[in-house]
């Protein structure tokens, strides 16, 4: 593990030199940390692929060292009990799903199959609130994002993007192959705390055609 | 969604939102890692200063208005503030105002800055989510105001009194920002500074570079003479505010208040928060300068 500094009060720590599952691990575990026992002062922190940002209300002195420290502790210490999968029921056939099967060179059903074959890990949070960055999708799914974006992809949207596949949590532009739906609600602003978000950076998914 | 209706009696009408018109306050710090931005006023500075010269709290909703054109038609008489960008308007700028009913406060021209902010004694009552009344429109977390609108006050605050003997209230000479005249903006290493040739490096702090047309809520485009994009492959990673990513074409983009948790552009600085509020009030079309300033 590694840190630099990011401007006043913020730090941004490597904990991985490349995506995998050794570093999902490892980003589940920091996560874990840091919402058990929060530093003194974190305002704020993101947790991504390889790295997170922590962000300190003004006048916390922060110690990027005894931060990595702390952290490689944490890693060590606790490997967290790995929660059941979240499960999207997904009824497939969005307006890509035929592209999808035509690069992958294999029908429409082979290409649903093999998404729902795979138990995904939330790498990461972002684009939008509460849009998965799923891996490790199979190489053979690995499609280019379209040309030209669409304007408007409705939400519960499942998309493959490059080497990722997601969920559009809310209505938004967007360039990725569009290859089924879910009833599943990803971002639920009106909701209590715990459910407004259906994933967090370090859960496992699996889809479920219906 | 529209905003619940109080019952209360309303105090202004938007007669029009002019380029843009919403709800902000000091936005909704924490939710970043779920990819939500943590949005609030764009000029941080003059929204609490609005605030301030009304007494309101520091987290009272105001109203925050883009450029030109917005109209709000006075239903009760009230007192209010209005701070921020200079756009010609009707009522005094940095000081309490009393208005009456049937007056109407416009802001019809521009001189400086981008964002103006309207604050009502007491705050605006606005919806929240998720513990902030910041519109994101994006991720249907409120909307623009509209034509027709009707504000009301938060009730639960008492409303403003000039207090005996005192005939004016004005935001100290030091708070009243002159945006024509944005100071360099200091600029402290990003995490992939290392990343950039020294070239670049003083290329980035030598020349003045202009905000682009295509800057909002989410980030401001520089163009200058471009950077040259260092040649590694990056990670996707966390985004702090005020980033300075620079994509393939070697134009910066800061990174602001509605934008991206996190991204794969490397980023060769980041603009101290203080500063970012001088930022945002450089219209497009006017240059800003970076002066560098480290962590040691």
């Amino acid at each position: 593990m590694r840190w630099l500094p990011y401007g006043p009060q913020a730090v941004m720590i490597y904990f991985a030199d490349e995506v995998g599952a050794e570093a999902f691990q490892c980003g589940r575990a920091i996560r874990a940390a840091l919402e058990r026992r929060p530093p003194p002062g974190l305002r704020e922190f993101v947790v991504s692929f390889t790295s997170v940002l922590l962000e300190f209300l003004p006048a916390h002195a922060v110690d990027g060292d005894a931060l990595v420290a702390a952290l490689h502790d944490a890693v060590g210490a606790s490997a967290p009990s790995p929660e059941p999968p979240r499960v999207i029921p997904v009824c497939y056939g969005g307006p890509d799903l035929g592209r999808v099967a035509e690069h992958a060179g294999m029908s429409e059903c082979d290409v649903i199959e093999v998404h729902c074959g795979v138990l995904y890990r939330v790498y990461s949070l972002g684009f939008a609130p509460g849009f998965p960055y799923l891996g490790d999708l199979d190489p053979r799914l690995h499609v280019p994002r379209l040309a030209t974006p669409r304007v408007r992809v409705p939400a519960g949207s499942v998309a493959i993007g490059g080497e990722h596949t997601g969920v559009y949590p809310v209505e938004s532009p967007g360039g990725w192959n569009l290859i089924g739906h879910t009833a599943i609600r990803l971002f639920a602003p009106e909701a209590d705390d715990d459910a407004r978000f259906f994933l967090r950076a370090g859960d496992l998914v699996r889809f479920v055609p219906e | 969604m529209m905003p619940p209706v109080p019952m209360t009696e309303p105090f202004l009408e938007v007669l029009s939102p002019g380029l843009g018109a919403a709800f902000h306050d000091q936005g909704r710090p924490g939710w970043r890692r779920f990819g939500v931005p943590a949005g609030g006023a764009m000029d941080a500075h003059a929204a609490a200063c609005a605030n301030r010269l009304l007494g309101n709290p520091p987290w009272s909703t105001v109203v925050e208005c883009l450029l030109h054109g917005a109209r709000f038609r006075v239903l009760r008489d009230c007192w209010l503030a209005l701070t921020g960008a200079d756009l010609r308007p009707s009522h005094p700028r940095w000081r309490v105002f009393r208005a009456a009913a049937g007056e109407t406060i416009r802001l019809d021209g521009h001189v400086s800055g981008v964002w103006a902010y309207l604050a009502l004694e007491g705050g605006f009552a606005a919806p929240h989510w998720l513990d902030s009344a910041s519109t994101l429109a994006a991720a249907g977390l409120g909307r623009p105001l509209q034509k027709g609108d009707q504000l009301h006050r938060c009730e639960s605050e008492p409303r403003f009194e000039m207090p005996p003997g005192v005939t004016a209230r004005i935001a100290h000479w030091s708070e009243q920002r002159d945006y024509s005249h944005p100071p360099p903006l200091r600029v402290w290493p990003g995490p992939q500074w290392d990343w950039f040739a020294p070239d670049d490096r003083h290329r980035f702090f030598d020349q003045p570079w202009t905000v682009a047309a295509q800057s909002n809520r989410l980030g401001y485009r520089l163009t200058g003479e471009p950077l040259a994009r260092p040649a590694r492959s990056m990670i996707s990673e966390p985004v702090r505010i005020g980033s300075l990513q620079v994509p393939p074409d070697g134009q910066p983009v800061v990174i602001l208040r509605d934008g991206p948790t996190v991204g794969g552009y490397p980023k060769i600085g980041v603009v101290d928060p203080e500063d970012l509020d001088w930022l945002v009030q450089t219209a497009p079309g006017r240059p800003v300068r970076f002066t560098a300033i480290s962590h040691d």
